[in-house]
């Protein structure tokens, strides 16, 4: 009887393993991995019927975006669906705010036909497309963070590796008893962990691609743990400072964007080739992680040297050196790239025509400025294909002044405005 | 009971190391144990607040657990809910779930600071002005383990008025200010399990309240409290420390009663510090364990300051004792330099209880909320300060004086007899011995409160790294006075010894009529003392 109970689970598994595996190669295209940036849309307050306090249910077009560990990940952390969901959010809006003069402007497709959320445009290495990884990652790694903070996600993890445990026994739980004995860490050191575990689940292969999408990854969320700011508050003897605490602020996300959009233009060109392109960097475990977290510690750039899985997961599966490569820089002359520097392995086309094979909509009709020498100038915008120009009358908001709370008072202004547009 | 002088001057070099070892060991112990065992001393938490919709019929608003609020964003404002800024409470839960578990304030955490970060989007059409005055409608409440998720029990509330001066270091649309970070609360005793914090930012046009605040994103507390672990090592090492000193203070009461004089000032003194010492070093805190003790803070501060101040006026008289030449020393003798000690003492008592006095009712109340109170707190320092200032030229020019007198009478040394002189050399060689030792223990401390601050700045070291800066040097500083006091009553009890080369000195040596004063001496002054004594009569 047993016997067969074990028989039937096992056969069980199986069959839904093969079936999802099937359904997995149907579904996700050549770059897997990234679907789950489809929650974004999926995670609107429509498809979201809270349940019960912090549980979500979730409509099962959304839950077929992501892959098992990930839906594991958000099964076994309720609430972090909707951190997710509205980081993902933010990162599209800042890469829309970040990208609107230029040719490429961060637009998305509709991901529910099965493509991806911002286009054929991820299947290929470009500058943009590294951004778009670095970006979202980071918006991951804040939004879990922030959420820690407001109490929403409830298995953020009290980190007290470093603190000793007390001898002081009372009838509480062991992490009770560690919290209270030293206190916990930062939220970010969850948001971090947590983002590394649920977006680079896809990268697992060799291939100089998803080294690629790793690093770029690793990338964003080091500049949400960089951009931290240290705050301090003296408590002393009547208020003196005697003993001072410290503690870090969670950045803005647009100082993030801002930093990321100046690694995009700076960004390494890293080599096309075999996996002659990886030097693998083998160094002893613990050095480089007490390197590493030093290094996250202070804030500071990290050496352009290996990352190394910081949780259980990646040394069970053997992934323990999934963060140690370094990628060579397309030209040797140059310095190779650092662990906040974006890398990208294809020169990124002129964005000028659309190109459906690559997910390129071109500039054709987009608004220019006349007068501007920029990237949104009519000539560099509509790539000396020439503009339209007209006058209309626009009624905008203007003037506007946020009020606490939470009213927004603006005039609407009526002017003339030459309009340009690409042909 | 024959023979004069203290167990410093009677004390063999051999002895006087040894003990000088111990002691130094015991002080490494002290900096290990912080350093090694007790975590940092206190901990943060950054809770973001909850935008909670204000519900009438529920005076809490919390955001677990039955009957939790409607939350609602801030990130973009829309006409969609029709909200006013009465309807928005900012929740605080604290303390947050970690690692799937509810955690709850443990006794051993003592106290809780509460300080508000405002983040406020910066808009080209709304500047904010700086030095902004907010007004905060507060109410503190908590719960319990056993309570029902709903009974929350007021602890405070209060409309408070704060400063916030915020500044737009890029002028970009997005960006956020930069904002001062805003005091909210001061709990001296942290007795219930859980806490709550609701604020409202109400607006009022017709009085002004509020107007002109930016776009107000987000709002966050960074909730600091003491470790457990550290109140452990505190109390634990207290508990320790205690009745050693008191046994060493009884051994030195013991000594001095036996003797067939009066006692001394400086041994008065000695006995006042120790007792002044005993009492901060009895571990009170324990009972905060079992009763709700919110003076707790208070307690601490004025056992520490009265410590303090028995420390600076024991070193005044120490140096006056050295110096003097009338016999009848008391301590009205040294009015004037302790009334600089006095001052200074009052002014800071009373900046404590108008801060921490007032904070008993009000936890949100802070006297540098109100420019009024901000210039009283700083008159209080100001004359701290100045009496500090006093006190120090005082003492300076004493010790000088002390140099000076024992440079001249060193001079005459050598007209001595050999034993007088060799005897006589070792009691200045001890003075300035405890001299150094005085001096290094308040360097130490200096300097370990630098590199304290720069710790928690700067340079932090390695995670992994098992050392404890913070709490290194808290109890380490601590030990060091414990062990400096320690020291003092044992070297300056009265010693049983008789001086060997006496019998020498008595029936041989020139300057016998000069010396043989010194056992006749009616108040058995040390040695040292005397010595500055026949100086004056030269």
């Amino acid at each position: 009887m047993k016997a067969t109970i074990v028989i039937r689970t096992i056969i069980l598994t199986l069959v839904v393993d093969e079936i999802s595996k099937v359904y997995a190669k149907h579904r996700e295209g050549k770059y897997k991995g990234t679907h789950w940036w489809g929650i974004a849309k999926a995670g609107e307050p429509n498809n979201l019927v809270p349940m019960s306090p912090g549980m979500m249910h979730m409509d099962s077009t959304s839950m077929t975006l992501l892959r098992n560990k990930q839906r594991r990940m958000i099964r076994e952390n309720p609430g972090v669906l909707q951190a997710i969901s509205r980081g993902v959010n933010m990162a599209l809006q800042e890469c829309q705010h970040q990208f609107r003069n230029r040719r490429w402007n961060c637009s998305t497709k509709n991901f529910m036909t099965g493509e991806n959320l911002f286009g054929k445009i991820v299947d290929r290495g470009f500058r943009e497309t590294a951004f778009i990884y670095a970006i979202t990652s980071a918006g991951v790694t804040h939004a879990v963070s922030r959420a820690c903070a407001e109490g929403v996600i409830e298995t953020c993890t009290c980190d007290t590796a470093h603190q000793r445990r007390g001898p002081y026994i009372q009838n509480s739980e062991p992490g009770v008893k560690d919290w209270e004995w030293g206190g916990c860490s930062d939220n970010i050191d969850f948001g971090y962990k947590f983002a590394r575990m649920f977006v680079d689940t896809g990268e697992r292969g060799r291939s100089l691609r998803e080294k690629m999408n790793l690093h770029n990854n690793e990338a964003g969320r080091m500049h949400v743990q960089s951009e931290m700011k240290q705050e301090c508050k003296c408590h002393g003897m009547s208020g003196s400072c005697t003993v001072k605490t410290c503690w870090m602020k969670l950045p803005n996300f647009r100082s993030i964007g801002d930093n990321l959009k100046d690694r995009f233009d700076g960004a390494s060109w890293v080599m096309v080739g075999n996996a002659g392109g990886l030097r693998r960097t083998r160094r002893k475990d613990n050095a480089q992680n007490k390197h590493n977290e030093n290094a996250q510690q202070n804030g500071m750039q990290q050496q352009p040297s290996a990352q190394q899985g910081q949780q259980q997961e990646h040394h069970r599966r053997g992934g323990r050196n999934r963060y140690s490569f370094q990628l060579k820089p397309y030209d040797p002359e140059l310095k190779a790239p650092g662990t906040k520097d974006l890398v990208y392995l294809e020169q990124s086309p002129q964005f000028c025509d659309a190109n459906p094979r690559l997910g390129i909509l071109g500039t054709h009709g987009r608004q220019c400025n006349e007068s501007s020498i920029g990237m949104d100038g009519c000539d560099l915008m509509c790539c000396q294909r020439g503009y339209k120009t007209h006058q209309a009358i626009v009624s905008e908001r203007c003037n506007c002044t946020f009020l606490w709370c939470c009213e927004v008072k603006c005039s609407v202004c009526s002017y003339r405005k030459t309009v340009s547009t690409c042909v | 009971m024959s023979g004069g002088g203290v167990i410093l001057e009677n004390l063999s070099g051999k002895k006087l190391f040894v003990l000088v070892l111990v002691l130094f060991i015991c002080q490494i112990g002290c900096f290990l144990l912080g350093g090694l065992l007790a975590p940092t001393p206190s901990t943060t938490d950054m809770v973001l607040a909850s935008k909670c919709i204000y519900n009438q019929s529920n005076p809490w608003s919390y955001i677990r657990g039955t009957g939790q609020c409607v939350t609602h964003e801030l990130g973009s404002y829309t006409s969609e809910y029709n909200l006013v800024a009465n309807d928005i409470v900012f929740t605080f839960q604290i303390p947050t779930p970690r690692d799937g578990q509810t955690l709850d304030y443990s006794r051993w955490q003592q106290n809780m600071i509460g300080v508000l970060n405002f983040d406020i989007e910066y808009h080209t059409g709304t500047t904010m002005d700086r030095n902004f005055v907010l007004t905060l409608d507060t109410k503190l409440g908590y719960r319990n383990i056993g309570d029902r998720d709903d009974d929350w029990h007021l602890y405070a509330a209060s409309v408070e008025k704060r400063n916030l001066d915020c500044v737009a270091t890029e002028k970009i649309d997005g960006h956020n200010y930069q904002c001062s970070l805003v005091p909210l609360f001061e709990l001296g005793s942290l007795f219930h399990d859980y806490y709550l914090i609701n604020i409202k930012i109400p607006v009022d046009e017709q009085m002004g309240i509020n107007i002109g605040l930016g776009h107000l994103k987000d709002v966050w507390l960074v909730v600091i409290n003491q470790n457990g672990g550290f109140t452990y090592v505190w109390i634990h090492m207290k508990a320790i420390i205690f009745p050693i000193v008191v046994g060493i203070l009884l051994w030195f009461w013991y000594r001095v009663y036996r003797l067939a004089r009066k006692p001394v000032l400086l041994e008065q003194m000695l006995l006042i510090i120790g007792i002044i010492l005993s009492c901060l070093n009895f571990p009170i805190e324990s009972l905060s364990l079992y009763y709700d003790m919110p003076y707790m803070l208070i307690l601490q501060d004025l056992r520490q300051g009265v410590f303090y101040a028995a420390l600076l006026s024991f070193w005044l008289i120490f140096a006056g004792e050295h110096l003097m030449d009338s016999h009848q020393t008391s301590i009205l003798t040294y009015w004037k330099h302790l009334s600089a000690v006095f001052i200074g003492c009052v002014a800071l008592f009373a900046f404590e209880m108008s801060e921490r006095g007032t904070q008993l009712k009000n936890p949100f109340y802070t006297i540098w909320a109100t420019n009024t109170g901000t210039n009283l707190a700083m008159a209080f320092i100001l004359l701290a300060l100045l009496s500090g200032i006093c006190y120090f030229v005082f003492l300076s020019f004493m010790i000088w004086r002390v140099f000076c007198n024992i440079s001249i009478r060193r001079s005459a040394l050598p007209a001595m007899s050999n034993a007088r002189r060799l005897h006589y050399e070792g009691s200045i060689y001890r003075f300035k011995f405890l001299m150094l030792a005085t001096i290094l223990c308040a360097f130490v401390t200096m300097v370990e409160f630098v590199l304290g601050q720069v710790s928690e700045g700067h340079w932090r070291w390695n995670e992994n790294s098992e050392i404890n800066y913070g709490s290194a040097f808290l109890i380490g500083v601590y030990g060091m006075w414990n062990i400096y006091i320690f020291a003092l009553i044992i070297l300056y009890s009265p010693s049983h010894k008789h001086w060997p080369s006496e019998m020498d000195v008595n029936n041989s040596s020139s300057d016998t009529i000069e010396f043989s004063r010194l056992p006749t001496e009616p108040t058995e002054m040390s040695s040292l003392a005397a010595f500055s004594k026949k100086s004056a009569f030269d």
